[in-house]
């Protein structure tokens, strides 16, 4: 245990060696690893074990010894004294001298691993020969490259050393190199190196033609043991064995491994075809879905670490491709070929029972078109390292395929956030908006980079504009045919099945916003409110994701011009209006082709003259050019336009139109830098190219929509008729029919029977406007016992309703008739008060003259009591006429007025519906019939209650009234005056009631 | 000098070899590597009945943590 702190690196380095080898468990981080490491050391640290016992172990041997004497294993007991005698006397690789304690401690530690020996089944190998010829089979590898050619200079070495690679090149000091370093003085037999075609004459079937192809074609390096390709001994290129050579000497212990050996040019060649998405290689493998450099591949002028490291670069890059490739054919269905966007209605028809996921196949096509483009540059190399003109190298092919890579690592960062993290069962719906988010935020974040990552936003624009094509044409569809089609439920919107159109609820209930995001979440509540209760368990599940970013300004657009076309086309579905709409549809543009041509011209206006002036002489003019760039980017600190700047741009234009043809990601770079704003110009973009349409589209829809309405469907009529019956504006009509309640009930005759309620309202209406009398009718309420207390509560039991026809029923809803009720209730109220007053008679005072008999000293108060009586009346009277007056006048009429004139300037029906609300709420309000003004609006009616309790009074004539009962009422009159003054005048001073008096 | 190294190379790796028979021998199921490996943590002084131990452990934790991932894959598998 003396050793232990000095060795305690060089344990724990072995320790884990002896983990790795003894488990296979390779990675050190893995969980059970760090437990068998933690427990090996505490095993190492803490036994229980005496130290080794040089005695023990000797009686072990000879123990072991008897006992196969005794199993009658002569040669085994023999070959095992000899053995362990050997390795006593033979050294370490650490420990000097022989039967130290170490040699004891390492056959201690076999003694006790040893499983029943002598059961065991051995035959002692020819120990020296074999490991020779260990050593001649590994090392032979290495050597043979002289031998290939000499045919067996050196058989069965039985040293192998040093001295004789040095001899090897000192006796060819001079030949081929396969990087080419001395090409003269080729040895001939080299050539079948370069697989170059030597017109040979040879017939197939003759025996030698198979080893002529095999030598002149392509060495089958896959194949295990295969022959090995000749090639020089030039110390450059044998970097390998030199470095294994000196492993092998430095390190006793150093195990030689099988090696499989490979040329640079097949090196080139497997990478190509891994880019190219070929998935069976030699040098690559492939273990589900990921790319890991095979182990034993060597090159022979590198070092196996160096070449391993040179090719796990690629094999990430591998990786990267052959993730995209699948995902491919994943949504191509495997299919070699994704159809191109124009065909997608084929595409349709080819998967039959799922609605393809249109989003995906077109951001798959744009893949497809960039894998295309980088399959040619693949092929072009692989030509010419067939040609085998030049020197080709695998850093030289690296580089020239460095831009491809890196624009491969953009795309495969934005499919690994934008599709493959995204959960399998997530919607498609989510999905969608998710991809076109990532390449939203893509392009933003490489945007703002600025010039350093004009290639990633580039390819990231174009891939964007394809992804996002489906959306544009959902949204095209939706807003000009009113039909929302949209078979994936990819669209952020989406139909509410179970909602017929001419339903009422369709405005508020038809479509579903999937609305991802917290921070926009009230927004989007606010646009479809009604649609929230389904959009909110959507944001629940997916929250980490937004909604699509790009076309959130313009969302509430595209909702309503959606909505009110599907409505529109409803309303019109009767008419024939079909031919005319497909002769216009013919020469219409789709919303995304608008978008492309104004993205186009947007960029073209900036790029074609300066182009013109560019062609001839830009190679002499390009460095002054790139010079006057810099100087340009100042300039448009101050909006300074510099064409030069433009001309620079459009030369990467030029460069770059080849790799995308519909228009070229170097177009928006001459947008981008020409607006010299780097973060938003993208959002600049889609502001002036995208929004424009829709929003035209937008106006043009609502505006039709609303003409329609106010034109077709009488909706101004309708709201008319609202405030005709319920804000009683027909006023000879709805007069007739209260009055007809209110002599009822003066007579004491019962008024709430339906049958008697509707006769009147129809006798009342029906006269006058013919065309509602069948719409309205009145119903009776039950009415809870508690508010019953008061006669004029009576009235509240009473509910008028009006039948509004599809779709004007989306205007005025039942909520909205409720609200009218309300108010039609209090009008009632205000109206039966002042009825009762006004048709109260002067009866008793006739009575009084009649009976002069009386006794004088009644007289007095009885006609105090009148006189008393006659003043109240006439207070109330005027109370009631002016709160009548004021309700009537200076509340509905105005407000009325105020709502007629914006219902003409609403553009939409969403607009049209708040309106109303806001019109409605606003009389609500100033009724009093607010919760907050409650208070107002009891003491209100507690004078119209009084009202009519005095009324009843009167009409019970004089014998009935009492002194104390006229008190009462002046006093609750009084009471409720002042009460009512004094909270107005606070109200009015403070300003909370503007429309007060 | 270097052929002295060269040479006490040599006599290691036979000495190596003889270890590696005597391994073969008593049934031990070492391969070169690992008995490498042991030899060098012997020669550093670790305990060879403690090393022996955690060998044998981890041969059996290292077994039935396969198996464990076998019947695993066979569960998905159905």
């Amino acid at each position: 245990m003396a050793h232990w702190s000095t060795f305690d690196k060089e344990t724990e380095k072995e320790t884990k060696k002896l983990i790795k080898c003894i488990s296979g468990m390779e990675d050190e981080e893995d969980q059970n690893f760090q437990l068998a490491l933690k427990f090996t050391w505490s095993n190492f640290r803490f036994h229980r074990f005496l130290d080794v016992d040089s005695h023990k172990v000797e009686r072990s041997i000879s123990g072991i010894y008897e006992k196969l004497m005794v199993h009658s294993d002569l040669r085994k007991a023999e070959s095992w004294m000899r053995l362990t005698d050997e390795f006593l006397n033979s050294p370490l690789p650490q420990t000097d001298g022989k039967k130290t304690d170490a040699h004891y401690s390492v056959l201690s530690m076999l003694f006790s691993l040893s499983g029943s020996p002598s059961n065991n089944d051995f035959t002692e190998r020819p120990r020296i020969k074999e490991a020779e010829a260990e050593d001649c089979f590994d090392w032979a590898k290495y050597l043979m490259e002289g031998e290939d050619i000499d045919n067996g200079l050196y058989p069965d070495t039985p040293v192998w050393s040093e001295d004789e690679s040095e001899d090897d090149d000192s006796q060819r000091p001079i030949s081929r190199e396969d990087s080419g370093i001395q090409l003269d003085r080729t040895p001939p037999e080299d050539q079948d190196n370069t697989n170059k075609t030597v017109p040979v004459t040879w017939t197939v079937g003759e025996p030698g033609a198979r080893a002529w192809l095999e030598q002149h074609v392509v060495t089958p390096y896959w194949v295990t043991h295969s022959p090995r390709f000749p090639h020089s001994l030039h110390l450059h290129s044998n970097l390998l064995n030199v470095w294994d050579q000196h492993l092998y000497n430095t390190d006793p212990l150093y195990l030689p491994e099988e090696k499989a050996f490979v040329t640079e040019t097949q090196v080139i060649r497997e990478t190509l075809w891994l880019f190219s998405g070929v998935k069976k290689h030699f040098i690559f493998q492939q273990h589900d879905g990921k790319v890991s450099v095979r182990n034993d591949v060597v090159v022979t002028h590198l070092t196996s670490n160096c070449l391993r490291s040179v090719l796990e670069y690629i094999a990430v890059y591998g990786q990267a491709v052959f993730r995209l490739q699948r995902f491919i054919d994943e949504v191509t269905g495997c299919s070699s070929e994704p159809c191109p966007p124009g065909s997608l209605s084929s595409h349709n028809s080819k998967k039959g029972s799922e609605p393809p996921f249109r989003t995906y196949q077109a951001f798959v096509w744009a893949l497809n078109k960039y894998f295309t483009s980088f399959k040619e540059e693949l092929t072009t190399i692989e030509r010419e390292l067939i040609c085998n003109d030049e020197t080709m190298t695998l850093s030289a092919v690296l580089e020239r395929l460095g831009p491809h890579l890196s624009q491969i690592k953009v795309l495969h960062k934005v499919f690994c956030t934008g599709v493959a993290d995204v959960p399998p069962a997530t919607p498609n719906v989510v999905r969608a908006s998710h991809l076109l988010n990532t390449l939203y935020k893509a392009i933003i974040e490489y945007d703002s980079v600025g010039e350093a990552s004009e290639q990633a936003v580039a390819l990231l624009f174009s891939l964007w504009t394809e992804t996002v094509r489906p959306y544009l044409e959902i949204v095209d569809e939706w807003i000009v045919h009113g039909h929302l089609f949209d078979p994936a439920k990819e669209f952020i919107i989406q139909r509410n099945k179970d909602v017929p159109v001419n339903h009422r609820d369709f405005w508020y209930a038809t479509y579903t916003l999937y609305s991802v995001s917290e921070t926009v979440e009230s927004e989007e509540k606010l646009n479809d409110s009604a649609s929230g209760s389904s959009g909110g368990d959507q944001s629940s599940s997916s929250r980490q994701l937004t909604m699509v970013s790009f076309l959130k300004p313009v969302l509430k657009q595209i909702i309503m011009a959606g909505k009110s076309m599907q409505l529109l086309r409803n309303l019109h579905c009767t008419e024939a209006e079909s031919s005319e709409k497909s002769s216009r549809d013919a020469e219409r543009k789709d919303l995304y082709t608008l978008f492309l041509e104004s993205v186009q011209s947007r960029l073209r206006s900036q790029e074609t003259s300066p182009t013109n002036t560019v062609t001839d002489d830009q190679a002499t003019r390009r460095s002054l050019i790139k010079m006057q760039s810099i100087v340009a980017q100042h300039l448009e600190m101050e909006n300074v336009h510099d064409p030069l700047l433009a001309i620079n741009f459009a030369r990467l234009y030029l460069e770059q139109s080849d790799f995308q043809e519909r228009f070229s990601g170097g177009d928006f770079i001459v947008d981008r830098s020409s607006q010299s704003v780097t973060c938003q110009t993208f959002e600049l973009t889609l502001r002036s190219c995208l929004y424009p349409h829709i929003e035209r589209r937008y106006i043009e829809c609502c505006g039709n929509l609303m003409k329609t309405l106010k034109k077709d469907y009488k909706l101004l009529e309708y709201l008319q008729a609202m405030r005709n019956y319920f804000l009683l504006e027909a006023g000879d009509a709805m007069y007739d029919f209260y009055t007809a309640i209110f002599n009822k009930v003066q007579e004491k005759e019962s008024w709430q029977q339906p049958s008697f309620l509707n006769v009147q309202l129809q006798e009342a209406v029906g006269q006058r406007y013919p065309e509602d009398s069948n719409r309205l009718s009145v119903f009776l309420e039950n009415m809870d016992p508690s508010r019953k207390k008061h006669p004029v509560n009576n009235l509240e039991v009473l509910t008028l309703s009006y039948k509004v026809p599809w779709p004007v029923d989306i205007v005025i809803s039942s909520e909205c008739q409720k609200i009218y009720n309300q108010v039609f209730l209090l009008l009632l109220q205000i109206k039966w008060a002042k009825y009762s007053l006004d048709t109260l008679r002067f009866i008793h005072e006739l009575k009084l003259q009649e009976a002069p008999a009386e006794d004088v000293k009644l007289k007095e108060p009885v006609h105090q009591q009148i006189h008393r009586m006659c003043l109240l009346r006439v207070k109330l009277m005027h109370f009631v006429n002016s709160l009548h007056n004021y309700i009537m006048t200076r509340i509905l009429h105005s407000t009325g007025l105020e709502f007629q004139h914006q219902v003409q300037e609403a553009k939409d029906l969403d607009q049209l519906i708040k309106i109303h609300y806001r019109y409605l709420a606003t009389i609500h309000d100033r009724c009093l019939l607010r919760e907050k003004v409650s208070f107002v609006k009891e003491a209100i009616m507690k004078v119209l209650n009084l009202v009519l309790i005095f009324s009843d009074r009167w009409q019970a004539g004089f014998g009935a009234w009492k002194i104390e009962s006229i008190d009462k009422m002046e006093s609750d009159f009084k009471n409720c005056h002042m009460f009512l003054v004094t909270i107005l005048n606070k109200a009015v001073c403070r300003g909370s009631f503007p429309h007060c008096k | 000098m270097a052929s002295a190294t060269s040479a006490n190379l040599n006599a290691v790796r036979e000495t190596m070899d003889v270890l590696l028979e005597i391994s073969r021998l008593l049934n031990t199921g070492l391969d070169m590597e690992s008995l490498s490996i042991c030899v060098r943590l012997c020669e550093q002084g670790i305990n060879p009945e403690a090393l022996s131990a955690v060998i044998k452990e981890l041969r059996k934790a290292s077994e039935s943590l396969k198996v464990q991932q076998q019947q695993h894959t066979k569960c998905h598998f159905k």
